[in-house]
C-alpha cells in the first residue's frame, strides 16, 4: 500500500493566503458569536487586519522566488507585485464596502435571493440593518484571487478561479436599491461566468491530453518538444484563454460587464473592476508567459486582434451610453484592451507596464466609483448622465475630483492614466507590436469623448430641479477618494518607484 | 480488428443513436428513457476499457440516481404523457450548433491521434482505487467528507428557518406563562 506523503510545503510563501482564508472564516464565525449591533465594526475591522496582516506577510516575502506544495503554487516576483497590488486594492474596496454612513443600513441587503418586488423584499430594502457576510465574502474572494496569481498548474488556477466567482457572485445580488436589476446581474454573471469556467476546464482537459500534465512547466516541455498532435495544443490554449479573457472582460467575452457593473452594489463594482482585473491579468500573464512561451508567435496575432476589437467595441460604445455606470464598464473594457497590448509585448517590459497599469488603472476606477456612490436621489444612486447636468455648480469639489479622474482615464499627462498607457505603448512598440499602438492610439482619442462629455455636462449645465444632492462622505469613503487621487497624481508625477518596483518583480520561475 | 475494438464501436454508436433520439423524441419521457441508453452504453465503453469502477459509478450516479430524478421531476410535475409539441423550438440552429460542436470535435480527436495506438493501462478496479484513496489519499479524502458533512448540516439549517423560529416562540410563550 502507498504510503501517505505530503509535499514538502512553504508556510512562509503561502502565507498571504493562509491568513485571508483563515480570517474569512473566522469571519463566518463572527457572525454566529458576535452581538448584531457590534458585528459590523468587528467585522470591518477583523477583514481590514486580516487584508493588512497579509500584505505585510507578502512584503517579508518580498524576496522567495519559489515554487511549493507539489508544484502548485508558484511565488515569484509578479505573484508577489501582484498580490501585494491584490491587497492593497482590495483594501480599499473593503473601505468603499465597509461605508454605512451614506444610505441607511448599508448599500447591502441581508439576503439575496428574496422575489424582488416581494414585501419582504421591500421591507429589507427599507432599511433593515444590511448583511455582514458582504465582509467574509470579500476576503474568501481575495484569498482566490491572491491563489489564482500564484497557481502554477491548471487545476489550482480552476480552484481559484471558482472561489474567488463564487463570493462575487453572491456580492452582486446584495444591492439595497433596484433589487431586481441586481437580482439580474447576478444571475447573469453566474450563468455566463459557468459557462466560462466550463470553457476553462475543457482547456485544461485537452492540454493535459497533449502534455500528459497540467504543471506549466511540464506544458512548456511539451509546448518545446511536441509528442501529440499541435490540434490539442491550440484548442486547448484556445479554451483556456476563453475562461480568462471572459473574467478579464475582453470583446467578444465581454457582454456581461455593462449589465453586472450596472447591477451590483456599486462598492462591489469597484471592488470587480479594481481587483478582478488584476487576478484575471495575473493568470493570463501567467499562462501566456510560463507554459505558451513556445506558441507566442501563433497566439500573439489572435489575441492582438482580440486587443484591438475589444479597444473599438469599449471606445465606440461607451460613447453610446447614458448610464453613469455602464459608462465605466465599456471604459473598463476598453481598458483591458490597452493592458492585453502590454500584455502581447511578450517581453520583460510587457509584464512590468501591464502590471504597473494594473495598479494605476485600479485606484483611479475605485475613486471614479466611490463619487458614483455619493451622488444619490431618493431611489439611491442617480446614475442617469442627465442627473449629473450641472452638479460642478453644487457641489465643486466633487465633480472637480470626478473631472480629474475622468481627466485621467482619458490619459492627460500628470496623471497615472498617461504614464500607464505611454509604459504598455512603448513595451507593445520595444516588442514589435507598432499596429496595436497604432489602434490603440485611436481608440483613446476615441474614449477620450465621452469622458469629456461627461465632464461639459457636469460644468457647463444649468443644474435642474432633479440635480441629485451629493452625500457628505463618510470617513472611508472620504479615505477612498484620498487615496485614488493622490495616487493617481503621484504616478502620474513621479512613476519611478513603483516602474522599478515592477522591473525588479519582473521575472516568472518555472 | 479486435473484439474490444468491434464492442467500442457498437457501444459508440449506441450510445451516440440515443443521444439524437433524447433530443428527437417529442416524449419527454421516452426522451428520459433513451438518456438511460445513452449513458448505459458509455458505461459499457467505459467497462470494454477496463475501468470497471467508472462503469459502475456511472451506472450507479447517471443511470440510477440522474434519471430517475429527472423522471421523477417529469411525474411530479405536469406528467405529460403524450408527444408535447410545445416544447419544441425551431430545429435548424440547433442542429447547427449541436452537429457543428459534435461533429467538430469528433474531427479535432481523429485528427489529433489518427492512428496512434496506446497501450492499454493496467485495468482500474474498485481494488486500486479503494488502495488509492484510502491510503495515499487518506487525508483529503477525511477533510473532503467533513467539509461535505458541515455543508450539509448548514443547507439544512439554512432551510429550515422554522428551526430558529420555534425556539423563539416557546421563548415567548413561557414568558407569557411566568
Amino acid at each position: 500500500m502507498e504510503q501517505l506523503k505530503l509535499p514538502p510545503i512553504d508556510y512562509g510563501a503561502l502565507l498571504p493566503m493562509l491568513i485571508l482564508f483563515g480570517a474569512a472564516c473566522l469571519g463566518v464565525l463572527v457572525e454566529v458569536v458576535v452581538p448584531r449591533r457590534a458585528r459590523n465594526a468587528v467585522q470591518l475591522s477583523l477583514a481590514l487586519l486580516s487584508v493588512v496582516a497579509s500584505l505585510v506577510a507578502v512584503v517579508l516575502e518580498r524576496g522567495t522566488r519559489t515554487i511549493t506544495i507539489g508544484g502548485a503554487v508558484a511565488v515569484d516576483g509578479p505573484t508577489l507585485f501582484l498580490q501585494g497590488s491584490i491587497l492593497v486594492l482590495g483594501g480599499v474596496s473593503l473601505m468603499l464596502i465597509g461605508e454605512r454612513s451614506i444610505e441607511r443600513g448599508g448599500v447591502f441587503v441581508s439576503q439575496a435571493a428574496v422575489t424582488a418586488g416581494s414585501q419582504k423584499d421591500a421591507q429589507q430594502a427599507g432599511g433593515q440593518p444590511g448583511a455582514t457576510e458582504v465582509y467574509p465574502l470579500s476576503v474568501f474572494a481575495l484569498g482566490g484571487m491572491l491563489l489564482f496569481v500564484a497557481a502554477n498548474d491548471l487545476l489550482t488556477m480552476f480552484v481559484a478561479l471558482e472561489v474567488f466567482s463564487l463570493p462575487l457572485y453572491l456580492l452582486c445580488a446584495l444591492a439595497r436599491r433596484r433589487r431586481l436589476l441586481s437580482q439580474e446581474a447576478a444571475l447573469k454573471y453566474f450563468l455566463l461566468g459557468s459557462y466560462a469556467s466550463a470553457f476553462f476546464l475543457f482547456g485544461v482537459a485537452f492540454i493535459y491530453g497533449f502534455a500528459g500534465g497540467i504543471q506549466l512547466s511540464v506544458v512548456h516541455e511539451a509546448v518545446a518538444n511536441p509528442q501529440r498532435s499541435q490540434v490539442l495544443l491550440y484548442v486547448g490554449l484556445g479554451m483556456v484563454a476563453i475562461g480568462l479573457l471572459f473574467k478579464a472582460a475582453l470583446a467578444p467575452f465581454h457582454v456581461w460587464t455593462p449589465d453586472v457593473y450596472q447591477g451590483a452594489p456599486t462598492p462591489v463594482t469597484a471592488f470587480m473592476a479594481a481587483c478582478t482585473k488584476v487576478a484575471a491579468f495575473g493568470a493570463l500573464l501567467r499562462v501566456l508567459y510560463v507554459a505558451f512561451e513556445g506558441v507566442r508567435w501563433d497566439f500573439q496575432p489572435v489575441l492582438g486582434g482580440i486587443a484591438v476589437l475589444t479597444m473599438f467595441v469599449g471606445a465606440v460604445l461607451a460613447v453610446t451610453q447614458t448610464d453613469l455606470k455602464r459608462l465605466l464598464a465599456y471604459s473598463s473594457i476598453a481598458n483591458a484592451g490597452y493592458l492585453m497590448v502590454g500584455v502581447l509585448a511578450l517581453n520583460d517590459e510587457g509584464l512590468s507596464s501591464t502590471m504597473f497599469y494594473l495598479v494605476a488603472y485600479g485606484f483611479s476606477v475605485l475613486a471614479a466609483f466611490a463619487i458614483i456612490s455619493l451622488v444619490r436621489d431618493p431611489d439611491g444612486e442617480a446614475t442617469h448622465l442627465s442627473k449629473w447636468a450641472g452638479i460642478g455648480r453644487k457641489s465643486p469639489l466633487l465633480a472637480g475630483i470626478f473631472t480629474f479622474i475622468l481627466l485621467a482615464f482619458a490619459g492627460i499627462p500628470l496623471t497615472s492614466g498617461f504614464t500607464s498607457k505611454f509604459a504598455v505603448f512603448g513595451a507593445a512598440v520595444e516588442g514589435g507590436q507598432t499596429w496595436l499602438v497604432i489602434f490603440g492610439v485611436i481608440t483613446s482619442m476615441l474614449l477620450a469623448f465621452p469622458y469629456l462629455r461627461v465632464v461639459v455636462l457636469m460644468w457647463l449645465s444649468e443644474p435642474g430641479e432633479s440635480t441629485p444632492a451629493v452625500s457628505i462622505p463618510g470617513f472611508l469613503t472620504s479615505a477612498v477618494l484620498g487615496l485614488g487621487v493622490l495616487v493617481t497624481v503621484a504616478l502620474g508625477v513621479v512613476p519611478a518607484p513603483l516602474i522599478d518596483l515592477t522591473r525588479e518583480a519582473a521575472q516568472f520561475v518555472r | 480488428m479486435t473484439v474490444a475494438d468491434v464492442l467500442l464501436l457498437a457501444l459508440g454508436a449506441v450510445a451516440v443513436g440515443a443521444g439524437v433520439l433524447v433530443v428527437t423524441s417529442a416524449h419527454l419521457v421516452r426522451s428520459g428513457l433513451y438518456l438511460v441508453v445513452s449513458l448505459g452504453a458509455m458505461a459499457g465503453l467505459y467497462l470494454v476499457l477496463g475501468a470497471e469502477l467508472v462503469a459502475w459509478v456511472q451506472i450507479l450516479v447517471y443511470v440510477g440516481a440522474v434519471v430517475v430524478l429527472l423522471l421523477f421531476a417529469v411525474m411530479l410535475t405536469r406528467a405529460p404523457i403524450g408527444p408535447s409539441t410545445d416544447l419544441d423550438r425551431p430545429a435548424l440552429p440547433a442542429v447547427l450548433i449541436g452537429g457543428g460542436a459534435g461533429l467538430g470535435l469528433a474531427a479535432l480527436f481523429a485528427d489529433a491521434f489518427r492512428w496512434t495506438f496506446y497501450a492499454m493501462p493496467e485495468p482500474g478496479t474498485a481494488e486500486r482505487v479503494g488502495e488509492q484513496i484510502f491510503g495515499g489519499w487518506v487525508l483529503p479524502f477525511e477533510v473532503l467528507s467533513i467539509l461535505l458533512l458541515s455543508a450539509l448540516v448548514g443547507a439544512i439549517v439554512l432551510s429550515r428557518p422554522d428551526i430558529g423560529a420555534r425556539a423563539a416562540a416557546t421563548a415567548t410563550e413561557h414568558e407569557r406563562g411566568a
